[in-house]
């Protein structure tokens, strides 16, 4: 009886996806699937915004799904997803690169769209990636902010994730390069790592400030460091006379800020890259943005350059006292 | 075993199972209506292609639950196949199906392991799984820095986990042997009648002449191994080799099995009810997706998917089991009452 109730079963469960069934598509609007690397992340929640806003200047439906977990397999189920729901783009920050890109492949060969942003994709897998910021933009920005808040001279010290971070060290080199070129008057007497730890960020800012008794700035280049190094200088009670600055998220920094300890966050607009994303993927839907192109018009943000198969947000944002309020990201 | 309750009991299977058809016609029903092309041949392979692995991983707990075990290693099990077999292909330059067939080896040499401590040192198979469950993730991301991940396998190897087979996703074709193949093995074989024998009572097993320490390895060795097979679909599928393959996939493998009406206690339950209670959950998790024409708290439904299936998931399996619950619990406690006259039936394996 048993086996007969388990067989029934079999046999009813099995034809159930041979029952056909179509339905009719309410809309023939621009569908956009916009892939985060996880959805609960205030960054990807702040792409949203942007995104939502662009989706609604150019009356497109836009799909926003993501993980919510760690399993290396949802976003490419996402994409899967969205293949069968026929979306018209996909535009994808890539959590495993190597794996997302199988079904972004897959996703071209169904005639859908693919464009990246924040985290690339393997280049076969996507037309074309919106790139935040450049190494150069970066490195030329701390280094430029670090200046102007300086006036220009005295010494100062970079405190980096690890020496071996490529990354980080592109942005260094760029920091070096202008710096000689722009600043002769300031010196880099010091890059310290802190294995993206803040503990031992403001441990080597503390070694810092008392081996340097004349350093003016402290330029953090990976995120930990920033509060890091504003909590050392905080405790030698130099705030203000040691500039302290780096690449961050507003909200790990917003209270160093207000009091005066940090004086500029730089980042790139976040909210300004999901809108950029959303009008990049309706222009390549529309054939408007071609391979080869070098700009394209991005809407609120005007001309957008791109190079090569890159578009490029910008320069990246300072966040200063005055401004840092109005994000929550 | 009097033959009035072994028949009785039996019939309150043949009701769960009843039960999980009807919840499942349900669930087809409610997300065609609901929601946009569910009962798609493109929209059903991608339900069964992003569940495989969960199903082979619930079929092959089905022994080890039936011996009143669990596995809590299975996903990090994967993780530490999926590492390996990048490795072998990448570094080493095995032939992926040779890799493939070493890999599976390597999970039956972990389920081995589990089986070992188990069974030898009589140490309890949720503690000494929850060990393997840290270990194997640990040594996954201990050979791989956390960070380094392995790809670009050959195309002949990722078919695997993306091509079509005779219309059917191919790895399908691979579930469904396995899943016959522990079919016959938990219903048509002694090996399967012992595994029931020994959860339902180990010193009864014994006293019955059933080589308990042998035939509960075997339950963990087949599991360790068949988390090797889910690890080498899942990396044809991703395409990419990374130490957190599988992660949390074990709960998922559990709450199959046990949707599916087996025992966690051990003693009872059915292959074919696994395959059904992992057949309800995938539909629940795909279907949710599909919604998008309705909301629910200002956002439409497709949406929020991912945390409404996990909410929904609790519910179907509190649900599912508190249906048969009345009758059930009733007739395992006079069973139990009984039993307990009789010999003391420990929780605890060997």
């Amino acid at each position: 009886m048993k086996r007969k109730t388990f067989l029934a079963a079999i046999a009813l469960v099995s034809t159930l996806p041979f029952i056909s069934c179509s339905k009719t598509e309410s809309s023939d609007k621009l569908t956009i699937g916009l892939l985060p690397k996880s959805k609960g992340n205030q960054y990807f929640v702040t792409c949203e915004q942007g995104a939502r806003t662009a989706a609604a200047e150019l009356d497109a439906e836009l799909k926003f799904d993501g993980p919510i977990n760690s399993d290396p397999a949802k976003q490419n189920e996402i994409v899967e997803n969205w293949i069968t729901d026929g979306v018209d783009v996909i535009v994808a920050a890539c959590e495993n690169r190597d794996s997302i890109s199988t079904a972004l492949r897959k996703a071209q060969a169904a005639g859908i769209k693919v464009i990246t942003f924040d985290a690339d994709a393997q280049p076969d897998a996507r037309s074309f990636f919106v790139n935040q910021a450049t190494a150069q933009g970066i490195g030329e920005q701390l280094i430029d902010t670090a200046a102007e808040l300086t006036g220009g001279e005295g010494e100062f010290a970079i405190i980096t994730g690890t020496l071996t971070a490529s990354n980080l060290n592109e942005w260094i080199k760029y920091i070096k390069e202008r710096q000689a070129a722009e600043y002769p008057n300031m010196k880099l007497v010091d890059i310290k790592p802190c294995d993206d730890q803040k503990d031992k960020a403001q441990q080597e800012a503390t070694n810092l400030l008392s081996a340097y008794p004349n350093l003016k700035a402290i330029i953090a280049v990976c995120s930990p460091a920033v509060p890091g190094a504003a909590e050392a200088v905080k405790q030698a009670g130099k705030a203000g006379d040691v500039k302290v600055l780096g690449l961050g998220l507003p909200s790990e920094n917003r209270a160093y800020v207000k009091e005066g300890v940090t004086q500029a966050v730089i980042l790139w607009n976040v909210e300004e890259l999901g809108y950029l994303a959303i009008m990049a993927a309706a222009a390549v839907a529309k054939g408007e943005l071609v391979a080869g192109a070098t700009e394209f018009e991005a809407g609120k943000l005007g001309t957008m350059e791109v190079v090569g198969d890159n578009i490029i947000l910008g320069k990246p944002f300072v966040f200063t006292k005055e401004n840092i309020d109005q994000f929550d990201f | 075993m009097s033959t009035a309750r072994s028949f009785s009991i039996k019939s309150l299977f043949a009701r769960h199972e009843m039960v999980l058809v009807l919840v499942i016609i349900f669930e087809v029903i409610l997300f065609n209506a609901l929601g946009r092309r569910f009962l798609t041949s493109g929209n059903m392979s991608n339900v069964f292609r992003h569940s495989v692995e969960i199903g082979l991983l619930a079929l092959a707990m089905t022994p080890v639950i039936l011996t009143g075990g669990i596995d809590l290693s299975v996903g990090s099990m994967m993780g530490l196949c999926a590492v390996l077999f990048g490795i072998m292909v990448n570094v080493l330059g095995l032939d992926p199906w040779m890799a493939a067939f070493l890999a599976i080896g390597f999970g039956a040499l972990g389920g081995g392991l589990n089986a070992l401590l188990i069974t030898r040192l009589n140490l309890p198979p949720l503690i000494v799984t929850l060990g393997t469950f840290s270990l194997f993730r640990g040594l996954a991301e201990a050979l791989t820095r956390g960070a380094e991940s392995y790809s670009g396998f050959p195309e002949s190897f990722l078919a695997l986990g993306n091509s079509d087979l005779a219309g059917i996703p191919a790895q399908i074709w691979v579930f469904i042997a396995v899943a016959v193949g522990i079919y016959l093995m938990v219903h048509h074989t002694t090996l399967g009648r012992s595994f029931r024998a020994i959860g339902y009572s180990q010193e009864g097993a014994r006293y019955a002449g059933i080589p308990v320490a042998r035939n509960t390895s075997i339950a963990y060795i087949l599991a360790g191994a068949v988390a090797g097979l889910a690890a080498v679909i899942l990396v044809a599928r991703l395409g990419e080799a990374r130490a957190n393959a599988g992660i949390g996939y074990e709960l998922l493998a559990i709450t199959a099995v046990v949707l599916g009406g087996v025992s966690i206690f051990g003693g009872s339950g059915t292959v074919g009810g696994t395959f059904l209670g992992w057949i309800a959950l995938a539909f629940l998790n795909n279907g949710l997706t599909r919604i998008s024409d309705y909301r629910i708290m200002d956002q439409p439904i497709a949406s929020v998917a991912r945390e409404l299936s996990g909410l929904l998931t609790g519910l179907l399996l509190l649900t599912a089991l508190a249906i048969g619950a009345s009758t059930k619990t009733l007739a395992v406690r006079r069973a139990r009452k009984q039993s307990l006259s009789n010999i003391k039936p420990s929780t605890t394996n060997p």
